[in-house]
């Protein structure tokens, strides 16, 4: 309770003070930027105050492109339809070229087709994991405006086939959820399974809230896999995993980030969760990691451990030194295109605070190229848009789950890479 | 395939027993009551937490049935579950839908067991937790009949069709042999002229109340037995349910018992033809496909 009326006065003193006096520099123009994110709910508002921290070290540095910069937010209420109203407005009434936003995949894709793309506005997500915005971008229709902070599905699935593959296992049937998450993963496990050389057997679709998954736990079994892979949730991949064990199939299991709950672990039991290997995704152990937790641990009073959190910061920094490095009066697909500028492998390393802006602001001012090291590590994005990340790969255990590997980001981009 | 339709006459065995409460209600009070099913979890998780009292309270009996994964105290607890959830059953008529029905329509009654669906789902949810629940942790292993073609059943699939099948050949006598049995079926028929001849309308009205609420305990632990409880155990059942019902016949219990091993059968078969994210669309095109052809279903009477 404590804690949330510090954010909440933080937060109000960010908003309601944008010019903090004493800044570096004083700055006589403001550019408005936008940010639609779910502040009505309680995961979604920290998202909201770490975006306007990362705004207030940018002010504190004299602000963006000459400029001071005012982060105007509006609430998406996790519902597609405000989504799209308030990214509208942000677009059409407050004239912003550069949109954070929004967390969920299903808010950010109506927001990314019908405002930011038809209206040449930058879009950057810190959250939205689907891989349906690779393929749009691949079709050619987010114009390059489209970028996001979170990694896709695409890492987890080659992690999965990464633990196949070192595992031996020749053949792996494949259970999936069917809703848009699960048919996602089955399609790209699939590939990447191909990739390794493993044999996918057979791919069931388990939906939700079935009486009896017997059928579909039969169908798998029929075709003798090595080993199974699960992409489904707590409560039916319980009924699915007991029904497959208690008719004899392997316990050589693969599973995603999905089913890593206490939950499944009891109602299946550790005796058969042996030989059971889980993939996530998993913040970076690198130093500018290690200085953002500092910086908010400062800021917050607490550890940035909610979800979205770092790629929040990173979103925002990453467009206010893109704007920085389009200069003044840039219209949107121009800041786009200076994505590249601040996030080159090859450029100068930037810290994620004040002090690494205002080092990015004399850099980008001589022309060259900055490498931003942020809270979720050095942030490269491909063609489409899209960031990797660190995995690791974890077991049950009496108390828990514990790590069996980490992979880093070079590892699971050079994994990755040898898939394709 | 095999495997398939065992597996399906194994699942029916559940739905029968479900189906059965819910073709006599239908028929007798002429409402679709979709809180039926919710007494299926009622009763399970009645059994649940007596299982865990008769275990505490008398340890000789937390021994397993060897080879089921039923244990004594869980054979107890269905018993108890039986009577409790039967009781349950007629209060919920006697503070809900016997005022409905005194005052509102037929549809009222439709939106009041809706109503009561939720009521009971969530009371669950909010007294147990949204997690799946489970009689016992320890996984029953499949039994192997035959290795080529590979057909697994398990001991408590076996259990609980043979259990099912009792239970239906006794209700059958009771139908069939008894002057209740009689006076159930007149008032069905028709109401009045039952009552004419001196049948008890409100009697037999709480007697439909207690055989559906006990049958829908056993088949609501079976299930449990069979797969695991969940809260919303009630809605997963509920399209299998009134499937059986509605292609059995409503009104007939011998058409429900039928119905409700077609769903099963037909659920489980279903992988064979459609791909898996389809199953579900299985008993509405049972639906269809049986009252095209027979309007009343398979066992159903036209009625005036």
């Amino acid at each position: 309770m404590t804690n949330k009326l510090v954010y909440a006065a933080a937060l109000g003193l960010a908003v309601g003070l944008p010019a903090l006096p004493g800044t570096a520099q004083a700055q006589d123009c403001t550019t408005k930027i936008g940010a639609v994110l779910p502040t009505s709910v309680d995961w979604g508002r920290p998202i909201a105050e770490t975006a306007q921290f990362a705004v207030d070290q940018v002010n504190a540095a004299g602000g963006a492109a000459g400029c001071e910069i005012e982060m105007v937010l509006r609430d998406t209420q996790v519902d597609p339809k405000v989504g799209v109203d308030a990214a509208k407005a942000l677009v059409d009434l407050e004239g912003v070229k550069v949109l954070l936003g929004a967390v969920s995949s299903g808010v950010s894709m109506p927001i990314l087709t019908s405002v930011t793309v038809p209206g040449g506005v930058m879009q950057m997500s810190c959250c939205s994991s689907s891989t349906a915005f690779t393929g749009l971008s691949e079709e050619g229709k987010t114009n390059g405006l489209w970028f996001r902070t979170f990694a896709t599905t695409g890492v987890q699935s080659a992690v999965g086939a990464k633990v196949a593959a070192d595992k031996g296992y020749k053949s792996v049937a494949v259970l999936y959820k069917n809703d848009d998450w699960g048919q996602d993963m089955a399609r790209l496990i699939a590939a990447d399974f191909a990739a390794v050389g493993v044999e996918v057997t057979t791919s069931v679709a388990i939906n939700d809230g079935q009486p009896s998954y017997r059928a579909e736990v039969t169908e798998a079994l029929a075709t003798q896999p090595e080993a199974i892979y699960l992409a489904l949730y707590p409560a039916e991949g319980t009924a699915a995993v007991r029904e497959w064990i208690s008719l004899g199939g392997t316990q050589n299991m693969i599973l995603a980030n999905s089913l890593k709950s206490d939950e499944f672990r009891d109602n299946v039991g550790m005796q058969y969760l042996g030989a059971a290997l889980g993939t996530d995704t998993a913040s970076p152990r690198s130093d500018s990691a290690d200085a953002f937790r500092a910086a908010y641990q400062e800021r917050f009073g607490s550890e940035p451990n909610g979800p979205g959190l770092a790629n929040s910061y990173d979103a925002a920094m990453i467009a206010l030194l893109a704007m920085e490095a389009a200069g003044p009066d840039a219209s949107g697909p121009e800041i786009a295109a200076a994505v590249a500028r601040v996030t080159d492998p090859n450029g100068t390393p930037v810290s994620a605070d004040t002090a690494g802006f205002t080092a990015a602001k004399e850099v980008l001012a001589g022309g060259g190229t900055v490498m931003f090291q942020g809270a979720t590590g050095n942030v490269r994005f491909d063609a489409n848009g899209d960031v990797s990340a660190p995995a690791v790969i974890w077991s049950f255990s009496e108390s828990g789950t514990e790590e069996v590997e980490y992979l880093s980001l070079p590892e699971v981009d050079a994994f990755i890479a040898s898939l394709n | 395939m095999i495997q398939n339709l065992i597996d399906g006459v194994l699942t029916g065995s559940y739905i029968s027993l479900g189906a059965i409460g819910l073709t006599l209600v239908m028929h007798i009070l002429r409402f679709a009551n979709f809180s039926h099913a919710e007494l299926l979890s009622l009763g399970a998780y009645v059994a649940l937490v007596f299982d865990a009292l008769v275990s505490a309270l008398v340890p000789v009996f937390a021994v397993k049935i060897a080879p089921l994964s039923l244990t004594w105290a869980l054979s107890a607890a269905i018993l108890i579950s039986m009577v409790i959830t039967a009781i349950s059953a007629l209060l919920i008529d006697r503070l809900v839908f016997k005022r409905v029905r005194e005052k509102g329509q037929e549809l009222s009654m439709v939106f009041a067991s809706f109503g009561m669906a939720l009521i009971i789902r969530n009371v669950i949810g909010l007294i147990f937790g949204l997690s799946p629940e489970l009689y016992s942790k320890d996984i029953a292993f499949a039994m192997i009949l035959s290795r080529d073609p590979l057909i697994l059943v398990k001991p408590d699939q076996i259990f609980v069709l043979v259990a099912a099948l009792v239970l239906m050949f006794l209700l059958h006598l009771v139908l069939s042999r008894t002057t209740f049995g009689y006076s159930l079926r007149a008032v069905a028929e028709n109401p009045s002229l039952a009552q004419v001849n001196g049948v008890n309308l409100s009697r037999t009205i709480m007697a439909v109340w207690l055989i559906g609420g006990g049958l829908a305990a056993v088949a609501g632990v079976f299930y449990g037995l069979s797969h695991q409880l969940i809260p919303v155990m009630g809605r997963d059942l509920v399209l299998p349910i009134f499937a059986a019902t509605i292609v059995g016949g409503i009104g007939s219990v011998y058409g429900a018992v039928l119905g409700g091993f077609i769903v099963g059968i037909a659920g489980n078969l279903a992988l064979v033809i459609l791909p898996s994210g389809y199953t579900p669309s299985v008993p509405f095109l049972l639906i269809i496909f049986v009252l095209m052809i027979r309007p009343n279903g398979l066992f159903g009477e036209a009625r005036a």
